[in-house]
Parts: C-alpha cells; structure tokens; sequence
C-alpha cells in the first residue's frame, strides 16, 4: 500500500479545493494531521499487513515504489516534522485563506517528500525532487514579505543550477543503461567505471546534491531563505525538506547506486568537513536567531556526510541516526524560534533576555534542543555523533574525528549564546507583558522534546533493533 | 540530417530569444515556440509520446500560466524599455558568441569515439514502453503544475486583489 | 515456598520507609513491624534450609535480575534482619524525641534492603546497584547527625566511593576474564589479570567491612552520627556484608589456595589492621570512639582468618565475624544506654554507674569479656580457631593477634573500670538504669553471645560448617594456645592493675603506653590525622589542584586571547563573504563543483 504515501495527500489537495463552502481550514489541518502522525504511527508500530499488502492501485498505476529501513527512518521524520511545522502554522498564521494555502502546499510538500523516499528511478527522483522544490519555492514566499521574496529566490536560482545540473546527468547516465531505473544505473556504473562521461555524470549529480542539501561551498541560499521564510516554513524546510531532497538522496544514491566511484568518498568528507567548520564559525557571530540556526543546519549536515563518507556500517548508520536526530532538534529549535518570533515580533537576540521565566516550556525544551545539537548525553545528538565520530576513528580518519569533536565545542557555544542572550539575562522593559507562546507551539515543542530525551536514553534498546539493521542492507 | 539541424538552429534561436528578450509577454512567447520545435524535434526522433507530452505541458499548460501570471503585473513604459535592452544587451552579448562556439566544438568533437559510448543504446520501442511505464513521472508532473497553479494563485492573484 | 518471598525481604523494608517518610508520627511501629516480618520471613528461610534461585529479566547484556538463596546467604540475611530489628526496637527509645527520627528509620531500613539485596544478588552488577544503594543510605544516617556530621559523611562518602570504583573495576576485569557476571558461575584463574582482579575486588569487600587503611571514617562517625547507626552499620551489617564478599570471592571465585601470595597479602592486612586499630583504641578517652577502634581492629581478626585459607581459619572467621558483630553491637548498645542517662561519653566524667545501671553493666562485662577472648564466652572460641590457622601458617601472623588479644583486653579493663567501677562522678549521682526497650537487646544480644560461647560446637554446626564445601571436623583447641591465652589475660589484667597504680585512675591506666618515648609522638600525629590516607590523600589533591588550577589559568588566558579572537574573526570573514550577492553563490557552486570534478577524476585516474 506505498502508493497511499502519494495519493492520500493528492486526494486531499483536490478535496480541499473543490468549490464548497464550509470550514475549510479546520478539516485541511486535521486531514494533514491525520496524515503525518499516521504516517509516523505507521512506520513506529510496523502492521505487517499495510506493508506487505499487496498495492490495489498498482493494477491501474505503474507506481514502482520500494520501502527499506532507510526509507522508513525518512518516512518516520517527514511524519514529525510535517505534524510539527502544521501546527506551528496553525498558531502563527492567523487568517483562515493563508492557513488553506498553506496545508495546501504542505501537501504537496508532502507527496514530493514521501515520492523521493519510495522511488526506484533516478528519473523518477528528479520528478519528485522538483515538486519538492517548488512547493518550498512559494512556500517561503507566501505571504509576500520582501525578504522571503529575495530568498525564495535566490533558492530557486540555485536550485535551478542544481536542476541543469542533475537532468544533465541523467541524461548521460541514460546513455549507458539504457533505462534510468535504480537497478540498471548501477549496473551500467559498475560495468563503465572508468569512463570519464560516468565519473563526469556523478560529480554533476552529486554536485545538484551538494547544492539542495546546502553543503559549503555551495549553501550560498541556505541562510537567506531559511531565515526569511514565515516561521512553519522554516520548521518545514529545516527539519526535513532539505534534508530529503539533498541528503536522503545522496545517501541513497552514493551507497545505493553509484557505490564508492573514484574518490568520491573522500569528497563527501572533505565537504563535510569544511561544511562543519564554516557553518558553525559563521554562526558563532550572527545575532539574528534563524540565521543562527540556519547555519547550524549546515554544519550538522556536514556531520551527517562525514558520516556516510567515512564508508563504514557505522558509519552510514551514525549519519542514518544523526539525518533523524537532526530533524528532530533542528525542528525543535525552529519551533522554539517561531515561539519567540510570535511572542515578541522579532528574531534579533540581542534586543531579547530574560524570556526563560515568562516561556518556561519554549526555554526548556530550547535547552534540550541545544544539548542535542552539540552532542551532550542523555539526548539523542550525543549518540549520533558519537557513532559517527567512532566510525571516524576505527577507520583511520583521526584528524576528522578530531574536528568533529572540536567543532561540538562551538556549536555548543554559539547555541548557549542563544540560551543566554533570549532565555537568561534581563528582561527588557518593552517584553514585560510577555507570555508563553500558544498551545499549538508548545505541544509539538514538548513532544519533540521528549522524542529527544526518549531516544537518548533509550538508546541501547534501539541500537540493536533499528539502526543495525538500516545499516544492514547496505551490504 | 539536414532538417534535424536547421530545427536546432531554430530551437537554439528561439531559446536565446527567450533568454534576451526585455517584455515579459514576448519571453513567454518564446519559451512557447522553443517548446513546440522541441516538439517537433522529438517527432522527429521516434518519440511521438514525448512530443505530444511536450507540446500539451510546455508550450500549452506553461505557456498559459504564464500568461496569466504576466496579465497581473503592470506594464513598463518604452523609456525603460530602451534601458533595459541596453542593459540586457551589455550582460548577455556572450551568450550567443558562446553557444555558437560551443556548437562548433561539438560537431567536431566525435564522442562516440573517444568515450566509446555505446552505439545504438536504445531501441525504439523500449522508449514507447518507457513512456507507457511511466505513470510516477506523471503523477509527479500533474503536482508540479498543481504546485505551480498554487503559487501563481497565491503570489500573483491574490496580491493583486490586495 | 515461592521463590518470590525472596523478593519480599527487599520490597517491605522499602515499602515500609516510603511510608515513614509519609506518616511521621507511626514511624516506630512501621518500622517495629517491618523488620519483625523481615525477621520472620528469614528465620523461615533459614529453617528450611533449601537453595531458592529467582531469576528475572533486567538490563540486557547478561545483567540479570538473579536471586541466589542458599545456606550462607540465608545466615547472613538471619543475622541482618535480626539485627535491624532488635536495633530499631533499642532506638524506639533512645532515638526518642530526637531530630529527624523518621528519616533515621527510613534510611535504617532501606539500608537493611540494600544489604539483604546485596546478600541475595548473585549477578555483580545487581550486587554493585544494592551495594551503592548502601552508600547512599550511609552518607543520610550520618548526614542527620548535624552539621559536623556532614563532613564527615562526605569523608565517609569519598573513601567508601573510591573503594567501591575498585570494586566496580574489579567486576569489570572478572567480566572480562569469564564472560560472565552470575557470580555462582564465576571460576577466575589466578594469573596476573586474576590476581588484579582479586586485589580490586578484596578492597571493595574490605573497606566496606572497615579494614585499614580504609578506616579513617569511622571513629569520626562514631562521635558525629546517631548512636544506634553506628551500632547498626559499623559494626554489625557492614562486617557482615564485607566479610560475606571477601568469603565469597576468596573460597568460590578465585578459590585461593594456602600456596598463593594473596593469601599472604590477606593475613598481613588482617595483622596490620589489628594491631594499629587496637594501639588507637587503647588510648581514646571516650566511650564510643574507643568502641569504634576496636571496630575496626576486629575486623583484622577476620580477615587473618579467611586469608589463612585453611578450614579452621575460614570457620574462625566466619564465626569471629558473627560474634564481633554479636559483643559489638551490644558495647555500642551499652555505650546508648550510658549516654541517654549520663548525657556524655567522655570516659573522665563516668565512673561507678554499677551500681546505678545495673543491667548495662552486666551486659558490658559479659560482651567486654566475648570481645577479649575469656572464656567461656564466644569470643574466645573463635579467636582460638584463628590462633589456631594462623600457628599453622607461620608464627608472626600468631603473634601478631596474641598481641592484638593483650591490648584489647587492656583497653577493655580500662574501659570498665572507667565507665563502670572506680569513684562515681558527682553529676552522676541521680542517674537511672535504661528503660526497657533498650534493656530488652541488650540483654538479648549479651545471652545469645553467653549461649554461643557455652554451645559454640552446635552453633558452628548449625550456621557454619555447611558453608565450607570440604569436610570439616572441629578438634579440641591445642592446650598450649590455650594456656598463652590464657597468660596473655592474666599480663593484661596484671599491666591493668599496675597502670591504675601508677597513674592513679581507671581511665589512665594504660597513659605509660600512651607517652613511651617513640610511641608517644607517634600517637600524637595519629590523634591530629597526620596518618589518615584521606586526610593525606586530601593535601595531595589539593597540591595538583592548584597545579592543574595555575595551568588552567594559562590555558584560559590562550584560549581567550587566541582561540575565541581566532574564532570570531574567521566567523566575521565568513559573514562578510556571504554578501547575498547571486552571482556570488553561483560562482562559488561552480567552482566547488570544478575542484570536486577536479578530485574526482584525480581518484579515479589513481
């Protein structure tokens, strides 16, 4: 029953705009909902019966899709994440026509997402990864702010960039397969591994990777549009748009399909590498909270490459572990930002203090978050990192894992910088009045709060039964 | 031959056309007929599924949004214009310099050659079947247009009506 | 029976201090009713005298919930469980009116859970949690006994904590040795790791049972902390414990053997820790310290004991440790009741409570008896067995404990006759017997050590010989041992009389001892801590702090002067080169894709 992950939300889009009268907007956040958590509750619970069944609409379709456990880690987030940034919006945006349009595009959000997690075609994936992209071009600039104008465009002229560059690809790559199915790309890769069009076709590929998943020295869109996008685009964008869209792929694709050609896994590592440090040094001085994370996100991703190209099992398993845990807690902090920017109008930290008294939940769950990102126990992040900082170490790659750990210590400073500057300190006189953000921001900040701290210290329990075995199928 | 390559040097026209083009109206214009000679192109190349897959989505499901998306802004007035096309033409005089070099070095160079690609890779009717198969890429097409009708809707119509 | 009553003996003292926390004013009678039900709950077990095991799933990775009863382990949970309850009926009078009465009775029994779980556990790491579960309870009982006593409870916590951490590590080298953590399953061979292994796990079960140079705390404890803890915890329930460990890991672990060096290591800390405790002992001029030294110097008799590896030894000092923990109990009983009804413990302001406290005074000198050996009193049997291995092994060991036996045999005389006898205090003079809740363990205590000494064949029978796995058949204690115990009493009791004589006084009679030319300034450094390993353990900690303190200085002054300056120009380069410029991020996207293309074909030509 894959083919649901599509066509449910599809079904949703034309429903919510058949011209009928009624409360529309209510019914659009609890279908999406219903979606998402479902989607969550799918993966957690695992009833063989929805995964084996044998798919209804396959007789009419030809939808060849395909679930692994990597797969089910995506499908799992973009059910989190997803539920998480609706109901931000629902709090942050108030007028009943922007809420519509918003749940609307987030569906389509959501078909692009799930198709790039469940296609077998590199074709295919193109496809997909262009719906993504443009549901997130006009979701950063829906409500027509300036700055998200500039930065929704500045994304779809990079992203264009990433386009050329990957149909090119394709197009080469299809010259020696003959067909653009998973399978026999990576047949005609292994057959031709020495051919400069194929090594040439991968690096264009990878490259449109690089760029979508906002990887230096090719992020150059990445602050501008997170940090000007309306709060719940961020969570959205943050947590696990770009994530699939640039990520996810490359995991697949460079373990799946191209397998290690030429040196592409010292590639991975030498951007991964430089994306941790340039990404968390150039947050160490913003003063604006989005940006702040913003390039967080792009030091963490490095992680998550380093990860995948150090080779190992562990390795691709600490980086699997560390995609999740990332949008996990980027989402959280994005959350936590859309209830500060609710509450007092603005992301400028240094015009903000003392809130962690009047927001008591938004400062916990903030402080929970940030332990996460750096990588201290008992949350989640610690554990990710630590496996990939492991999987570093075992197979030779001291001087990386040794960054790695140096570059924790920042992160953690420039994320306490936040907790000191917005939660601690004085309180300003103008935020007085100040009080917690809304239900709405609170619950998903609490729940994926509690995600973190739950998987961290349930950690033991799902190290043998999940992530070794995502890790497995690679062999 | 002869026609395949007199319909690229029209196609490669139109494109630079599109690209330099100072009104939005015409550009779109362009984008339409770029469209349709690629279509014809493919016709021409045994993929009359393709063709017509172009020609529906590009040159005509395209070609009108744009138009709709273009009837909403406002108009600019022939002194900026002339502006424009001054400026347009110092940034992009390159262009066709390099697209006509770029043409030249590839007739020359012969790739099948010095990168032994395989000769007759595809047959033609694997690529009806292909096209029969297919039937994800269209879902996902048919949500790339909805997401493009959305965002004209919502950035360009309702702006309007602000 | 099910085996889940096992659990019972752990879950009811638990249940039982939640709900004294709760309800403050019936904290008396829970507890009364606790332990008596625990007391009962193991007198059944010991009568039945089976093997229970109970296995529950835990932790994962071999961590086993695992419940082992068997017959050494049913004698020790008799032993705690009827300590804890004739204790806590002795503090329903004497802790009365007291400060934070209901968080003693609660700590005294989840301190009794903690060590019938840790006598019950045959997984090490089950064992490790109820052991530091014991430290914690520790650290309170002392805690409430004021702000001095915080001190020394974090003293206590430390030295016990460090000890436990070699035990910790111990269990980890035996993991690592056998693969296993079920400790009846555990055979180690001795060879280096082994022996390593031993030692760490010898010191965790030592310094819990009190053994130098694990000492120090105690007799701080004993003038800090609520009296019946001491009687509680020092001296009945750790030795217990520490010994039970030690028995365990020597006789079925590491099955030492006569021939082995750390049988050698054993017998020489068992002689150490007697002779110095019992020279500390005999010049305290107060009541309960002295009692605390002789704590500590007993649990040296055992130790030689087990460390002779013979039969006899081991007997002896099994049945030493239950004897000790018996008079001990019962002295820090005694030591209760004299300072309830005098309001003082220091020995120069007692004297002739005879005739006042009549029924404490008979205790006194039937456990001050047991405790230096005179027959026919327990104490004597056991320590002849010991005598008796350490002979067979080698002279010194055998003069060594001799020696212990003379001084604490003095330092009792002295004791008594301070406390008991000699001229009556003027303040003294309206002082009463005890009431009766005390009276009633003390009387109990002070029969059943007059019983084992009168039965001591049955009662070795009974509780001990089915310990030991080899054959054992008691025999006659040699005439000549007993005839030098015997001259050894009398020298005492002659020294006793001549010290009084000298000195003039019961309190000063051993003060020749005391200021001898070397001794003297010996036992003054002893008296101002100078000998005390956490004291110099302290003063060396605080020297590399201040080392590591100037260095961290100097680090902190290069990470602020260069690293944070380094690190906040690069990130203003960093900010100033992302203008939002677009052709600037195209530019840089393609020129990272040519270096990436660049690296590519560079490996793939490699």
């Amino acid at each position: 029953m894959l083919s649901l992950f599509l066509l449910l939300p599809l079904l949703g889009i034309i429903a919510l705009n058949l011209p009928y009268k009624g409360k529309k907007d209510t019914v659009a956040l609890l279908y999406v909902l219903l979606l998402s958590v479902g989607q969550a509750i799918v993966v957690l619970f695992h009833p063989a019966n929805f995964w084996h069944m044998p798919d209804f609409w396959g007789r009419f379709f030809h939808l060849a899709l395909y679930a692994d456990n990597l797969t089910l880690v995506l499908i799992l987030s973009i059910g989190i994440v997803m539920s998480a940034a609706v109901l931000v919006a629902w709090q942050t945006i108030s007028e009943s026509k922007s809420r519509l349009n918003f749940i609307n595009l987030a569906l389509v959000a959501l078909i692009g997402m799930n198709g790039t997690v469940l296609l077998t075609d590199i074709f295919s994936l193109y496809v997909f990864l262009e719906v993504t992209a443009i549901s997130s071009f006009i979701l950063i600039a829906f409500q027509r702010d300036l700055n998200a104008l500039e930065g929704a465009f500045k994304y779809i002229v990079l992203s264009a960039l990433a386009t050329i560059m990957m149909l090119s690809a394709i197009a080469a790559l299809l010259l020696f397969s003959g067909d653009t199915s998973f399978a026999s790309v990576s047949q005609a890769v292994k057959n031709n591994c020495c051919n400069p069009i194929i090594i040439f076709a991968i690096t264009l590929f990878v490259c449109g990777l690089f760029i979508k998943g906002g990887l230096v020295p090719f992020h150059g869109w990445l602050p501008a549009a997170y940090s000007a996008a309306p709060a719940a685009v961020s969570v959205l964008l943050a947590g696990i748009v770009t994530k699939v869209a640039g990520i996810y792929v490359l995991i697949r694709l460079v373990r799946d399909v191209f397998g290690p050609v030429g040196a592409i896994n010292d590639i991975l590592m030498i951007v991964g590498i430089i994306s941790i440090i340039i990404g968390a040094l150039a947050a160490l001085k913003q003063d604006d909270f989005k940006k702040i994370l913003a390039y967080s996100s792009i030091s963490q991703v490095g992680y998550i490459i380093l990860g995948l190209g150090c080779g190992s099992p562990l390795g691709i398993a600490g980086a699997i572990f560390h995609l999740f845990n990332h949008s996990i807690f980027k989402s959280l902090l994005f959350v936590n930002s859309a209830a500060v920017e609710k509450q007092t109008g603005s992301t400028d930290i240094n015009k903000m203090g003392g809130l962690g008294a009047k927001m008591p939940f938004s400062n916990a769950s903030c402080l929970i978050a940030t332990f996460s990102t750096a990588g201290i126990p008992p949350a989640a992040g610690f554990w990710s990192k630590l496996m990939i900082i492991i999987a570093l170490w075992q197979n030779g790659y001291h001087a990386y894992a040794a960054v790695a750990i140096l570059v924790s210590v920042i992160t953690l400073a420039y994320l306490l910088a936040i907790q000191r500057k917005v939660f601690f300190g004085i309180l300003p006189d103008e935020l007085k009045n100040i009080k917690e953000a809304g239900i709405w921001i609170v619950l998903p900040a609490a729940t994926l709060a509690i995600i973190i701290i739950g998987v961290g210290v349930f950690f033991p329990f799902l190290f043998n039964s999940f992530l070794v075995p995502v890790s497995n199928f690679f062999k | 031959m002869t026609i395949n390559i007199i319909i690229i040097t029209a196609l490669v026209t139109s494109a630079l056309w599109t690209a330099m083009t100072v009104r939005l109206l015409r550009s779109a214009v362009g984008l339409a007929i770029t469209s349709a000679i690629l279509a014809i192109l493919m016709f021409r190349l045994c993929s009359p599924i393709a063709a017509v897959f172009e020609l529906s989505v590009c040159a005509g499901l395209i070609f009108a949004i744009f138009i709709s998306a273009i009837t909403v802004t406002g108009r600019i007035t022939n002194e900026q214009i002339v502006l424009k096309k001054k400026l347009r033409l110092r940034r992009f005089w390159l262009l066709p310099v390099i697209v006509i070099i770029a043409a030249i070095v590839l007739t020359q160079i012969h790739f099948h050659a010095i990168f032994n690609l395989p000769a007759q890779p595809v047959e033609n009717n694997v690529k009806i079947i292909l096209w029969n198969m297919r039937h994800l890429d269209l879902l996902g097409q048919v949500v790339i247009l909805l997401a493009g009708a959305f965002g004209v809707v919502i950035l360009f119509k309702e702006w309007k009506n602000d | 029976m099910n085996a889940n009553i096992l659990l019972m003996l752990v879950i009811i003292p638990l249940v039982a201090a939640i709900l004294i926390l709760a309800i403050r004013r019936l904290s008396e009678i829970i507890a009364l009713l606790a332990t008596g039900s625990m007391l009962i709950i193991a007198i059944a077990l010991f009568r039945q005298n089976l093997t229970y095991s109970l296995s529950l799933p835990w932790a994962g990775f071999g961590i086993e919930f695992i419940f082992r009863l068997y017959h050494f382990s049913a004698f020790i949970l008799l032993a705690i469980t009827a300590f804890a309850f004739l204790i806590v009926l002795y503090s329903c009078s004497f802790m009365h009116g007291k400060n934070y009465v209901n968080q003693f009775y609660s700590y005294l029994l989840i301190s009794a859970a903690m060590a019938n779980g840790a006598v019950l556990a045959d997984n090490f790491v089950l064992l490790l949690f109820f052991w530091e579960g014991l430290l914690v309870t520790l650290f309170g009982l002392i805690a409430i006994g004021g702000k001095e006593a915080f001190r020394t409870a974090t003293k206590m916590f430390i030295i016990v904590g460090v000890s436990d951490l070699c035990l910790m590590i111990g269990i980890g080298l035996v993991w690592y040795l056998t693969g296993t953590l079920t400790i009846s399953k555990i055979t180690v061979p001795l060879n280096t790791l082994g022996c390593t292994a031993f030692i760490l796990l010898m010191i965790g079960a030592i310094s819990k049972g009190g053994s130098m140079p694990f000492h120090s705390w105690i007799p701080d404890a004993a003038v800090d902390a609520p009296l019946p803890f001491m009687a509680f915890l020092p001296a009945s329930l750790e030795k217990l414990l520490g010994i039970y460990l030690l028995a365990r890991i020597t006789l079925d672990m590491f099955k030492l053997t006569t021939g082995s060096w750390l049988s050698i290591l054993l017998m020489t800390i068992g002689a150490i820790t007697i002779l110095l405790a019992v020279m500390m002992a005999l010049i305290q001029k107060d009541y309960k310290k002295l009692l605390s030294y002789h704590a500590i110097s007993q649990v040296g008799y055992m130790i030689l004991g087990i460390g002779t590896c013979l039969p006899i030894g081991i007997i002896g000092g099994l049945f030493h440790m239950i004897n000790n923990a018996l008079y001990k109990s019962c002295l820090f009983l005694t030591a209760g009741s004299v300072e309830k009804q005098t309001g003082t413990t220091d020995l120069n302001k007692l004297g002739g409570l005879w005739s006042k406290m009549p029924v404490t005074a008979v205790c006194f000198l039937i456990t001050a008896a047991s405790i230096s050996g005179v027959p026919p009193f327990n104490g004597f049997f056991s320590k002849e067995m010991i005598y008796d291995a350490a002979m067979e092994r080698h002279p010194i060991f055998y003069i060594a404990a001799l020696l212990g036996s003379f001084l604490t045999a003095a330092s009792f005389l002295k004791l008594g006759h301070a406390a008991f006898f000699g001229k009556r205090n003027q303040e003294n003079e309206n002082t009463k017997e005890a009431s009766l809740p005390m009276l009633i363990p003390m009387v109990i205590i002070a029969a059943i050590c007059v019983l084992f000494g009168l039965y001591h064949r049955s009662a070795v029978g009974t509780f001990l010989t089915p310990i030991l796995t080899e054959q054992f058949v008691e025999h006659d204690a040699s005439v000549l041992l007993v005839t030098l115990t015997a001259i050894v009493l009398i020298l005492a009791v002659i020294h006793h009389i001549i010290g009084t004589e000298i000195h003039g006084g019961g309190v000063k009679a051993a003060d020749h001892i005391h200021h001898a030319p070397v001794l003297g300034g010996i036992y003054d450094k002893a008296e101002k801590r100078l000998f005390d390993p956490y004291e110099i353990g302290l003063k060396i900690v605080n020297v590399i702090s201040k080392i590591l303190s100037f260095m961290d200085k100097a680090v902190d002054w290069i990470y602020n002067s260069m690293t944070v300056n380094s690190a906040y120009a690069a990130s203003d380069t960093i900010k100033n080169l992302n203008t939002g410029n677009y052709s600037l991020y195209i530019i840089w996207s393609l020129a990272g894709g040519v270096i990436v293309l660049i690296m590519m074909l560079k490996g793939f030509g490699s």
